[in-house]
């Protein structure tokens, strides 16, 4: 694990410069323009590159100075189930409407936990959806319809 | 003695009983909807606002205003209690305020939060009361070159936020900014960073952003593994201030109430601006600066109250020339159109019983929300026993119909899902958020104000040093940026900063 | 009008007089609609409006276009038999909102409020998903909203005669605030310089709040906008006002001359509203709308209101399906070349 002991840095470092390098080459797919009459790709571009700047300085300065930072565990698992949650709610939520959706959500998020199991994540899915009605629907009167338009043929 | 005709003028109004009782109304709902995780007060304000049409004018917005700082007021319980700003001022309490929550102490953290806001409540009602019209006429100072410097001023001083590398920091601002550039240009209306996508013309959402980059990122962090980072909170200490609180907490009250009167008055960002210059300002000045960052009672005391006298002294412009200066008084100048009122310097005159009622029911509303919240601490601090595995499944609930919900857009979702990830990866390669945050919220005024500065003078640049509020600020700014980069400050900060785990 | 980063200010709730805690018993009509809120043939057409319809308004809650939809949709509710909920749906110049209508069932029950942007978006937006002719059905104007001429207290002009005059003499650099690309007061400046023949200096802001405090502070020197937006500050006397941009005088600003009167005929624009369904809505449905839209425009309260943003309701002939379309027709053709002209693109 422990390379160089900078692997933090220089992937920190990595990650501005993509950034940076996406940022200002879409940049420069719009017009530009000048220092005193900026058009639309001036600003980004600038700060783009700026940001390519100041990640590789982030990187050598790590590859300098190698603190001794781990990486640690990644929660490979949970990253999953919690962002395919998310899709779920954004790619259903109207289809399928709140209470379908949102249950399968919660219960996806919910088994994201360390040593979760199924009866009690699907437990906490339908309390968290009757709670979420509650505030949602009931006492703050938001029209987001029960079922949606896949459910009815 | 007109001013004080005015006030009795106001406080009889306010007094009603009607009125106190939706003063109350305002401020609990506000509070109540304002907590929950992922619903940040402009959210709170927009779900609630058709509510109070239907009510007499005086009493519509008297209602209002209680769920605007009601609202506000709830964000920064979430933010003390699960590190979740709802928004941008909130993203700075969060930094000292979780940490003090994780250290037992969310007691003291919600007790400052309110005292503070209290305190700066009263104070910025009292100048709102006193010097409405000169404050205004100061406001009008501000032209696109003063607003462009003062923002620099703020970018560069929220470098003070990062406890860590300052060239870190540095990235995760101007990462920030370019985040913010995402959505129709301002000028010229062409779409940047849209991929085609007509949702994205109006920009990324603020909530969907911090939910991911605090939330998401934070439950990831919590879920690695067997390295049991102290996931929920250790024994609860006590509820209430200390002696040596009290005493901590007393300058950057006053300090932060100051900063806040003052800016709260200018469009745009002035709140937001407010309460992390003045943290800032308080990590400067502090004899133990290294505490910042990891529950300094000072870091919560002193943005909580510039954000609270902030919040007041915004309804100046908006009372006494009828201009709004963010978007949240905007939706109040509304409520006025809709009330058939309409709105302008004339407002104050006209309409006395209004201006006045509702700049009385202001500070009935902080002394309400003093009484509401004071006895609920104990209530909140008590959430935190929630098990984890119940509560982060509520924060991406919560979040998702929240988030869904304000333009009834799926993208602020799936920035959420987006954000998280990319939060998680940089928080866990030593990057800190709150920058990137604040980048976010000011990018697109940077941006805008110069652009707009420059096509005024004709593309002249002199205009930001020819014009003297311009010109000092940026000499602030760069004076600011000496401290923050000087070598020897540098090397301290290293020293002082290691991560935690 | 391009919106701002983290403004989404949006509401949809309610429309009006409820209570937070009228709540509960209002949940179980909720509970009704959303399960029936489906088909949308001949049968419903019969029994219409039997749940809530929705009136969609392509910007935010508290904004002109949001409290003319609200004014209105409560007699309409009434005369309908029904309720309306009122939905704000942000976004890329209202067309967010246009094309969420125009892919909605055609039942009756989704409804869409737009003002003159709905003419201008398919100039603006050359990537438009959907045409404002073909996907909707108009249902007839609500209102039009009258435009002021406006500038900073100093500036030079007396009279709107000079005010041409100075203006074409200084053209070079003569500063015209907008709300934002498509907003009504950008619209209006174009139409100031196509009738001008100048090209003056656009300077756009965030919405018309920011724009009227420059101006207000004298850091522009010229604008054109609403009458709900610039009344008050023109009483106070903090903006100097030249003329009306409608055929008649405003009865709020009852000194004001129009734009005709003071010798620029050419800049006559308003801020006109009107009521759209989804093209495959039956003819009944949009009859039974048309009719109740005609109602709610003589309520007393609604003319009041309206009355002092500085409007008046359009007229029985006005709010009909055939005025509408005519209007929508001529305001497209209209604008047409005068965007192009500009080169103002927003996709």
């Amino acid at each position: 694990m422990n390379m160089h002991g900078a692997r933090k840095d220089l992937l920190a470092g990595a990650l501005f410069v993509v950034f940076g390098l996406a940022f200002a080459i879409t940049s420069s797919t719009y017009e530009v323009g000048s220092a005193l009459r900026m058009g639309p790709g001036y600003f980004p571009l600038v700060l783009g590159s700026v940001l390519v700047l100041l990640g590789i300085l982030i990187a050598v300065k790590g590859f300098v100075a190698g603190d001794t930072g781990e990486l640690g565990p990644v929660p490979w698992k949970a990253a999953v189930l919690i962002v395919t949650a998310l899709l779920f709610f954004g790619f259903t939520v109207r289809g399928l409407g709140m209470v379908p959706s949102l249950l399968v959500t919660v219960f996806l998020t919910a088994m994201a936990g360390r040593n979760a199991r199924v009866i009690p994540a699907a437990v906490v899915a339908a309390s968290l959806t009757a709670l979420s009605i509650l505030i949602f629907v009931i006492v703050l009167q938001l029209r987001l319809p029960y079922f949606g338009p896949w459910l009815q043929g | 003695m007109e001013i004080l005709d005015n006030l009795g003028l106001g406080f009889e109004t306010a007094f009603t009983p009607i009125n106190l009782l939706f003063a109350f109304i305002g401020v609990a709902l506000g509070t109540a909807v304002g907590v929950l995780p992922g619903i940040g007060p402009t959210a709170t304000i927009a779900m609630l606002l058709p509510i109070t049409f239907g009510f007499e004018p005086v009493t519509s917005l008297i209602m209002l205003a209680g769920i605007y700082y009601g609202a506000q007021y709830g964000g920064s319980t979430t933010a003390i209690l699960i590190n979740l700003p709802g928004e941008s001022s909130a993203a700075v309490t969060a930094l000292d305020g979780h940490q003090m929550a994780r250290q037992g102490r969310a007691g003291p953290a919600l007790a400052t939060a309110a005292l503070g806001s209290f305190f700066a409540g009263t104070v910025g009602t009292l100048a709102l009361a006193l010097f409405a019209v000169p404050i205004s006429e100061a406001a009008l100072l501000f032209g696109s070159p003063e607003y462009f410097s003062l923002v620099v001023l703020g970018l560069i001083a929220s470098i003070a936020l990062a406890s860590g590398s300052v060239l870190k920091a540095l990235a995760m601002i101007v990462l920030g900014l370019l985040l913010g550039t995402v959505g129709q240009d301002l000028v010229s209306g062409t779409p940047r960073f849209t991929f085609g996508l007509r949702e994205l013309y109006s920009g990324l959402n603020f909530v969907s952003l911090a939910v991911g980059l605090f939330g998401v990122a934070e439950i990831l962090r919590n879920l690695e593994g067997d390295i049991t980072r102290s996931v929920m909170v250790q024994k609860v200490k006590n509820l209430w201030l200390t002696k040596d609180d009290f005493r901590r907490i007393r300058g950057p009250v006053l300090r932060g109430t100051g900063l806040g009167t003052a800016l709260g008055v200018l469009p745009g960002a002035g709140h937001v601006l407010a309460s992390f210059v003045s943290y800032s300002v308080e990590k400067r000045v502090s004899k133990k600066p290294q505490e910042f960052g990891r529950g300094a009672i000072e870091g919560v005391a002193a943005p909580e109250s510039a954000n609270n006298a902030a919040a007041q002294t915004q309804f100046v412009p908006l009372l006494t020339l009828g201009l709004p200066v963010s978007p949240i008084m905007a939706l109040l100048l509304g409520a006025f159109i809709i009330q058939g009122i309409v709105p302008g310097p004339n407002v104050i005159d006209e309409e006395p019983e209004l201006v006045w009622g509702l700049i009385a029911s202001m500070w009935i509303g902080n002394f309400f929300l003093v009484l509401l919240n004071l006895p609920l601490i104990g209530l909140w601090v008590k959430m935190l026993t929630i098990p984890y595995r119940v509560l982060f499944p509520a924060i991406i609930a919560f979040a998702s119909i929240g988030t869904y919900s304000i333009a009834l857009n799926e993208f602020h979702v799936y920035a959420i899902a987006f954000f998280g990830i990319l939060g998680y990866v940089l928080i866990k390669l030593g990057n800190e958020p709150a920058p990137l945050l604040l980048g976010f919220v000011l990018g697109p005024l940077l941006e805008e104000y110069l652009r707009r500065a420059l096509i005024i003078s004709d593309g002249d640049p002199s205009v930001f040093v020819t014009r003297p509020i311009s010109l000092v600020l940026l000499l602030l700014a760069a004076a600011a940026f000496i401290i923050a980069v000087l070598p020897t400050v540098r090397r301290k900060r290293e020293v002082v900063f290691e991560e935690e785990d | 009008m391009p919106q701002g980063h983290s403004y989404d200010a949006v509401a949809h709730p309610r429309l009006g007089r409820t209570r937070p805690w009228a709540g509960l018993a209002a949940a179980t009509l909720t509970l009704a609609a959303c399960g029936g809120g489906g088909g949308g043939d001949v049968e419903a057409a019969a029994a219409y409006p039997e749940g809530d319809i929705t009136f969609v308004v392509p910007f935010s809650a508290g904004g002109p276009t949001d409290t003319v939809t609200r004014l209105i949709a409560e007699p309409m509710a009434e005369e309908l038999g029904g309720t309306i909920v009122v939905q704000n749906v942000e976004g890329a110049g209202g067309t967010i909102a246009a094309g969420e209508v125009a892919a909605a069932n055609p039942d009756g029950y989704t409804v869409l409020m737009h003002h003159i942007g709905m003419s201008t978006a398919p100039s603006l937006y050359p990537e438009l998903p959907y045409d404002p002719l073909e996907d909707f059905k108009p249902v007839g104007l609500v209102t039009e909203v009258p435009m002021t001429l406006v500038a900073r207290s100093d500036f030079e002009p007396e009279t709107m005669e000079e005010f041409i005059e100075y203006v074409k003499e200084n053209a070079d650099t003569v500063t015209l605030a907008n709300a934002g690309i498509g907003a009504a007061s950008h619209l209006c400046g174009l139409l100031l310089q196509e009738a001008l023949g100048v090209e003056l200096t656009e300077v756009p802001y965030e919405g018309t709040g920011p724009a009227l405090t420059d101006l207000v502070a004298g850091e522009v020197d010229i604008m054109c906008d609403q009458t709900t937006n610039t009344t008050g500050q023109i009483q106070a006397g903090e903006i100097k006002a030249y003329a009306v941009t409608t055929p008649e005088r405003v009865e709020s600003l009852p000194d004001l001359p129009t734009t005709e009167e003071a010798g620029l005929p050419e800049l006559e624009v308003g801020v006109w509203h009107g009521l759209y369904v989804p093209t495959e809505t039956p003819d009944e449905i949009v009859q039974e709308l048309t009719g109740a839209l005609q109602v709610a425009l003589q309520d007393q309260n609604v003319i009041d209101q309206l009355a002092e943003l500085g409007a008046a309701p359009s007229s029985e002939e006005e709010a009909t399906p055939e005025a509408h379309l005519e209007r929508l027709e001529q305001q497209i053709e209209l604008w047409r070349p005068i965007i192009e002209q500009a080169g103002v693109s927003a996709d």
